[in-house]
């Protein structure tokens, strides 16, 4: 059943943007000796490449008197081809490439490696020896949610809802719950029925309510703890719970930061939602690319680490450390302007959490 | 002008075409064999998967869930019958459901609180926002129409249009934030144990049905007789009533054999000042809102494909475009009329999913269009057009439902089960044209 809904689309609006060249405000090459960054996003259909990512990248490169020439390829990958192709023309310094499609950004990769050009990966791992993988740790935020949720609740009958299979997010993020439960299931403390592990299609939050209602039928409701891979999932358990009057009383950990997820961990119906901090994420491209226009040697950038690709290649990756928001640091989430006290607040009786009065 | 509706379901046998002159026990009794058919299949896989899961497919619980979880999905294929018996296509319903849904989400959580100074909870909340949220599902359902019936668009690729653009305007309504919690009164008609009739109601409604559906069958040998058509002997009238008041009998007491959980029944237990007797207070369920809208829907949906001259033109038009056209049928509004009440019944299906969900998100209705399409196909509408029936279409839904809780029940991957899904699509319409060709 599973469709990729906006193909089509943006087949059609990658004609039109290849077309018209690259869009995006580019604010043109900067003067000879100036750190000239390019950046190639994949799609500003997500509300945070345009309202976290490039707000944090922007003032990472101000900061360091650099000039950047950004273009979206709304999710295609021969727009995307071009849109770099046009950065190189426009002789950027370092390109910064979140990649629509990983396969097919390779030629891209190689045709900055041939002009001389530092490459960084944004949060979408590249094959390739060249390129500075920057991304928030998956497999950590799998850790952390699993680590929230064993600790909320170190015993029992544990369900596990995972994201679009074929995909490898929901393999990092499985992997990080593993590191947690494997030694707890080992010691017998914590068991996954037969059944209780599903794919959801679609990432979509009312197929994973209705998976975690079959799961609830299979056990007779003795299920005490669930890891949900994002918050949307992690709502719809939550609806299915609640209909057996048992939110609250089950563990549930999900990431993202969703704000209607961060009102649950507020409310107690939700464990942990583990936050990815975007902006950050934007700063730490800037910083490193500025670092890259000094010295365009990858393994030199401060952070960067060893690391092996998904498909066994060796390269360098910087990985930033997610942020866990449990009922004990709710007060993070707002100093992250990531949502306001009413939003966190909403239907929460006062006085429950400290930061709703 | 009911006249020139009526000869179209004149033969016995629901088959549209042809009359069938074999006497079987089944022609007698008039009944659809396709219908039949289906009952009898998803009897089959109801047993099978009872069988695989240990006896838990077949539990009340179980069951009471299904019903909630087809409801969505089967009030989507009401109208879908209606498009596809008229020869079109309408592939934008998941995203109308997407945007409806975020409307209806915002309307409740954000607009009416924020501009009238409500609470989430305000009284009478939730008409007005299913009511606007039926009226904007009508609209955009009535924009596709238009285009499709007086600009000569193709609707294949209108709705294609709409599947773009509605998701699109989905993600611009709240940049795809989830709109969480709503209004408590407005989830009910999602179900759950409170949003459900109780025994009390759901026998009177049992009652009602088992009534309306008796007085139907007099009245339809009535005027069948008026009009000099065969009529059914008695003995055959008298046994489709019984057959029907136990099925729907049967129906409500499994739904109220479905008792509220423990710990709601305990809560509300000691919010009403109920003692708990020993092993339990036991609340039994009863019909789900959401089912009742599904049933409501289906029933109201049948009557107009069968009994009003909008639905016999729909019929005619997908028979035969150009004989409808010069009979004098009006095609390009009744065409048009049958997008509106797509986009309305798609809105209907956001209701029933957000107020389940307890949220709007963003991604909701992704790929529904595949799921209501397969639905209606596998409940024998042709998409060749002119054939087609809501009660299949519905039942289609239930056996599509059937197989993924099923599957989902005894640990089958997501990704067999699509596998299986498709199988069951291409088996079902192959052996429905096998039953066609035979007959003619």
């Amino acid at each position: 059943m599973s469709i990729r809904r906006t193909t089509a689309a943006l087949a059609v609006m990658a004609i039109i943007l290849a077309a018209c060249g690259p869009s995006g405000g580019g604010d043109g090459s900067g003067a000879a000796g100036d750190c000239h960054v390019g950046m190639a996003w994949a799609t500003f259909q997500e509300e945070r490449y345009g309202l976290r990512d490039l707000p944090g990248l922007e003032a990472a490169l101000e900061a360091g008197g650099a000039t950047l020439t950004d273009n979206d390829a709304a999710n295609s990958a021969e727009t995307q081809a071009s849109n770099v192709e046009a950065l190189l023309d426009a002789g950027i310094d370092v390109l910064i490439l979140n990649s629509a499609e990983p396969e097919s950004s390779l030629q891209s990769v190689e045709a900055a490696v041939d002009a001389g050009i530092p490459i960084i990966a944004y949060d979408r791992e590249l094959e390739s020896a060249d390129a500075l993988f920057m991304t928030h740790d998956n497999v950590g935020v799998g850790r952390m949610i699993a680590e929230a949720v064993t600790e909320a609740q170190p015993t029992g009958n544990y369900a596990i809802i995972k994201g679009q299979e074929g995909q490898t997010n929901p393999l990092f993020l499985r992997q990080g719950f593993e590191e947690v439960l494997a030694p707890l299931i080992e010691a017998g403390d914590i068991t996954i029925p037969e059944g209780a592990e599903v794919y959801t299609d679609e990432w979509l939050p009312d197929n994973a309510q209705d998976n975690m209602e079959t799961i609830l039928t299979a056990n007779d409701n003795d299920i005490q703890a669930v890891l949900a891979q994002n918050d949307g999932m992690a709502g719809g358990v939550i609806a299915a719970l609640a209909a057996q009057g048992l939110d609250g009383e089950v563990a549930v950990g999900g990431q993202d930061g969703d704000k209607a997820a961060i009102n649950r961990v507020a409310l107690g119906t939700q464990v942990v939602s583990v936050l990815k901090d975007a902006t950050e994420l934007g700063m730490a491209a800037g910083e490193a690319a500025l670092q890259l226009c000094e010295n365009p040697d990858i393994s030199a950038v401060e952070g960067a680490v060893e690391s092996t690709t998904v498909g066994g290649i060796e390269g360098y990756a910087v990985l930033l450390d997610p942020l866990p928001i449990t009922r004990d640091n709710l007060q993070a989430a707002l100093d992250l302007d990531w949502l306001t006290e009413e939003e966190l607040c909403a239907d929460v009786p006062s006085g429950t959490v400290d930061e709703c009065p | 002008m009911t006249t020139q509706a009526e000869p179209i379901e004149a033969p016995l046998a629901s088959e549209p075409r042809g009359e069938p002159v074999r006497t079987s026990l089944l022609s007698t009794l008039g009944v659809d064999v396709r219908l039949v058919g289906m009952v009898v299949a998803l009897a089959v896989l109801w047993i099978a998967f009872n069988f695989l899961s240990d006896g838990r497919f077949l539990t009340p619980r179980n069951l009471w869930n299904l019903s909630v979880q087809s409801s969505a999905v089967a009030v989507m294929t009401t109208g879908m019958v209606l498009i596809i018996v008229s020869r079109n296509i309408d592939l934008s319903i998941g995203s109308i459901l997407g945007f409806t849904a975020m409307i209806v989400g915002l309307l409740q959580a954000e607009w009416i609180p924020d501009i009238l100074g409500l609470p989430l909870n305000a009284p009478g909340t939730w008409i007005v926002v299913v009511v606007l949220g039926i009226c904007v599902g009508a609209l955009i359902g009535g924009l596709h129409g238009f285009v499709i019936a007086f600009i000569g668009v193709p609707s294949f690729v209108v709705t294609l249009g709409g599947l773009l653009i509605w998701r699109g305007a989905a993600f611009a309504l709240a940049s795809g934030r989830t709109i969480a919690p709503l209004d408590p009164t407005y989830q009910l008609l999602g179900g759950g144990p409170q949003g459900a009739l109780g025994a009390t109601l759901s026998w009177v409604v049992a009652g009602i049905a088992i009534v309306a559906f008796a007085i139907g069958l007099v009245l339809n040998r009535r005027r069948r007789r008026r009009y000099g058509f065969p009529v059914r002997p008695v003995w055959a009238d008298v046994t489709i009533g019984i057959i029907g008041s136990l099925l729907v009998a049967v129906a409500v007491w499994i739904a109220n054999a479905y008792p509220w959980p423990p710990n709601l029944a305990e809560e509300y237990a000691i919010e009403n000042g109920i003692p708990i007797p020993p092993g339990g207070l036991i609340i039994p369920t009863g019909i789900a809102y959401p089912v009742l809208i599904a049933i409501g829907i289906a029933v109201l949906m049948t009557f107009i494909a069968k009994r009003r001259r909008f639905g016999r033109y729909v019929y005619s038009i997908g028979g035969n475009p150009e004989a409808a056209v010069l009979a004098g049928i009006n095609t390009r509004r009744t065409i048009m009329k049958t997008f509106i009440l797509m986009g309305a019944l798609s809105s209907i299906a956001a209701v029933i999913i957000t107020a389940r969900l307890n949220a709007s998100t963003l991604a909701l209705g992704t790929g529904a269009e595949l799921q209501v399409i397969a639905a209606a196909v596998i409940g024998g509408t042709s998409l060749a057009g002119g054939i087609g029936t809501i009660a299949g279409g519905v039942l289609g839904a239930v056996i599509m439902q059937s197989l993924s809780t099923g599957m989902t029940l005894i640990g089958v991957d997501n990704a067999q089960q699509d596998m299986v899904a498709g199988v069951v699509l291409i088996v079902a319409v192959g052996f429905d044209s096998w039953l066609r060709r035979r007959r003619v």
